[in-house]
């Protein structure tokens, strides 16, 4: 076989696994999408559903979304990032199997097992079920988000040592000398290796610390004697979850990067600020999530205040880097619009418009008032479902080629906009009328939200399945064709 | 209430954003025969918006960190002044002693747990939470709030905790001078 024969056998089994992790990422969504719809229409009375199952079924979304929001982001990147440094398709593949293997135990877990202690597993009410789920349901689940933690461990590790071999370092794959204006910016990274860099570095950390808590969760399971102090598990779940679901949108839009100047004809810009954005993203990634602790009154108060103050910190390289990069390279640059432009212009606009609640949540002051309400939800759901999943299903219809202007795809595009936007708006109106989050029964005058709040799903489920389908369809063909951008 | 003010304001950003995002989606099929000028103006523009995000940021900051819940950012009470109650959860019910208060009083709930962690969350008579604070096994966290009305007040757990975490309420009453 000649080297080309080769290469090109390899540029085939990569470009399926990129597709198998899109279909596999297709109908998760659109079973967790469906999960959630129907705890919407339990909340607003149009169906009854026992609160054993609504928590049950609340559990299976939190955890299914946050995992293919992983998996899916997780394509994006190592698609692209592959373009740029040697990394290994079968680890990619093993990630791919080891997140089925976590899905199937999760899944059994909260179907078989009953287990419903939130995606969150809050230490340590995995072990007081209230008699509703078993020890073995509660380690069934925490194995499963092992076995998928260790997938993530797995291609992180791998990107990295590909990053490394490159550029001779992490910092050099981040762009840390083009930050500071110490090396040529001409002579940086490119967005996709600057972005896996981040991704790699941060969900490392990560994944480290939520499996310490997974085994120590896992201890106490099985030997209640073997307690630990509350407020430590809570910080480091909350470092893990806050920095893998972050993660999750700095893979994906590699999306918005990659993609818009295919259409636009426009390079993505890299200078300065793209990198420096980048590196005060990493440090502030890790640094931001006490603000998920703000009402832990025991928490030292200098960490709670660093939260608010990174958090609004936080907003600035998404709304003056990337929002502002999306916007100055379409603006006027004669694109014609198609489903995957739309998809990831959408998706840039939605990660930026939702950091505005988020940031707001993230102030002490206002935390104390909107804290666990539907107004969390509603700010994590603007820039996953109309950001992060966005800019997915635009690279989802750019690599399966259904980004027609035809057909029915802008339907689609238009039903998950819309819908979309009904949807986390009417989250956020109940958040500021204090309807809490995670109720499996509402009050009467919390239900016009939940029925405005269900339309927008509706339309939304609607919307994703059309382009979900799509992609599914035209599966055999775009697996032989050739990538356009490569 | 402040809950109005951050929905406001959300609403007037979040929708000045979106309506950015669609002006230039819109006017993205007309092209520019030279970029350059208008690029360099974009990115002087930027420079203005940068310099006026960090003012918003500064400002915020310093107007709403002066604001903290923490009891050691309080301003000291004399202990006359300070009425103390235990609110202690459990699955999945809240025990608040005592829970009868009068208008202008100041109650220092002690809030703590027997089990797993709940929220506990404090909504005046018109259903919207006016403070809270989470409710953590092995810790005891201290919320301090002046009643301002009189009516009943509902506690409501604000972390989930299982199966009845919805049913997890009790009431304080209020009554007036």
């Amino acid at each position: 076989m000649t080297v080309q024969a080769v290469a090109a056998r390899n540029e085939i089994g990569a470009r399926g696994a990129v597709l198998t992790y899109l279909a596999v990422c297709g109908i998760v969504l659109l079973l967790m999408m469906l999960f959630g719809l129907t705890m919407r229409l339990d909340q607003a009375q149009w169906i009854s559903l026992d609160p054993a199952v609504f928590y049950m079924l609340m559990t299976m979304h939190g955890a299914g979304m946050v995992g293919i929001a992983g998996l899916s982001g997780a394509a994006v990147m190592w698609h692209f990032v592959r373009r740029h440094v040697p990394v290994s398709t079968g680890v990619f593949l093993a990630n791919l199997v080891l997140f089925l293997l976590g899905a199937v135990l999760i899944l059994g877990a909260g179907f078989i097992g009953k287990f419903a202690a939130a995606w969150t597993f809050l230490y340590p009410l995995p072990a007081h079920s209230g008699d509703v789920w078993s020890v073995n349901a509660a380690a069934a689940y925490l194995v499963g988000l092992l076995l998928i933690g260790v997938g993530f461990l797995l291609l992180h590790l791998d990107i990295a040592r590909g990053i490394i071999s490159v550029y001779g370092g992490l910092g050099a794959g981040l762009g840390v000398r083009q930050a500071f204006g110490l090396a040529r910016e001409a002579d940086g990274p490119p967005p996709a290796v600057a972005a896996s860099t981040m991704a790699a570095i941060v969900n490392i950390l990560g994944i480290l610390f939520g499996a310490a808590v997974l085994v120590i969760s896992l201890v106490n399971l099985y030997e209640p004697s073997f307690a630990f102090n509350a407020l430590a598990a809570k910080n480091l779940i909350y470092f893990f979850g806050h920095v893998f679901i972050n993660a999750t949108i700095y893979m994906a839009v590699i999306a918005v990067y990659e993609i818009l100047p295919v259409y636009s004809h426009r390079a993505w810009r890299t200078n300065r600020a793209f990198y420096f954005a980048w590196v005060l993203s990493t440090l502030m990634v890790l640094s931001v999530y006490p603000h998920h602790l703000l009402m832990d009154f025991a928490m030292p108060t200098w960490a709670l205040i660093l939260g608010q103050i990174v958090s609004w910190l936080s907003g600035l390289p998404v709304l003056l880097v990337t929002a502002f990069g999306a916007l100055t390279n379409v603006y006027r640059s004669g694109l014609r619009w198609n489903v995957a432009a739309g998809l990831v212009f959408v998706g840039a606009a939605g990660w930026a418009i939702g950091v505005i609640p988020a940031i707001l949540d993230g102030t002490i002051a206002i935390n104390s008032v909107m804290h666990n309400t539907q107004w969390v939800p509603g700010h994590f759901h603007t820039y996953l479902l109309l950001g992060a999943i966005a800019m997915v299903l635009g690279f989802m219809t750019y690599i399966g080629g259904t980004e027609s202007e035809f057909g029915l795809g802008p339907v689609g595009f238009w039903l998950y906009l819309v819908g979309g936007a009904i949807f986390v708006l009417a989250f956020l109106a109940a958040g500021s009328a204090s309807v809490p989050r995670r109720y499996a029964v509402h009050l009467p005058a919390w239900l016009p939200y939940d029925r405005v709040g269900s339309i927008g799903a509706v339309l939304a489920f609607a919307g994703a399945l059309l382009l979900v389908v799509q992609f599914l369809a035209r599966l055999g063909t775009a697996w032989h064709a050739r990538d356009e951008a490569s | 209430m402040i809950q109005d003010v951050v929905w406001g304001g959300s609403i007037v950003l979040m929708g000045a954003l979106a309506l950015v995002f669609a002006w230039v989606a819109a006017g993205a099929d007309m092209a520019l025969a030279d970029y350059r000028p208008a690029i360099a103006s974009a990115y002087r523009l930027r420079h203005w918006l940068f310099a006026l995000a960090l003012l918003v940021l500064i400002g915020a900051n310093w107007r709403t960190l002066g604001e903290l819940p923490y009891l050691s950012s309080l301003a000291p009470l004399p202990a006359a002044e300070i009425h103390p109650a235990d609110a202690v959860g459990e699955q999945w019910a809240w025990t608040v002693t005592p829970n009868k208060f009068v208008v202008g009083q100041t109650a220092e709930f002690r809030v703590t747990t027997k089990d797993v962690n709940h929220g506990f969350g404090l909504y005046d008579p018109s259903m919207r939470i006016v403070a809270q604070t989470q409710a953590m096994p092995g810790y005891t966290n201290v919320l301090r709030y002046t009643f301002i009305e009189p009516g009943v007040y509902r506690v409501l757990c604000l972390e989930y905790c299982g199966l009845a975490h919805h049913d997890m309420k009790t009431e304080i009453t209020v009554t007036a001078q």
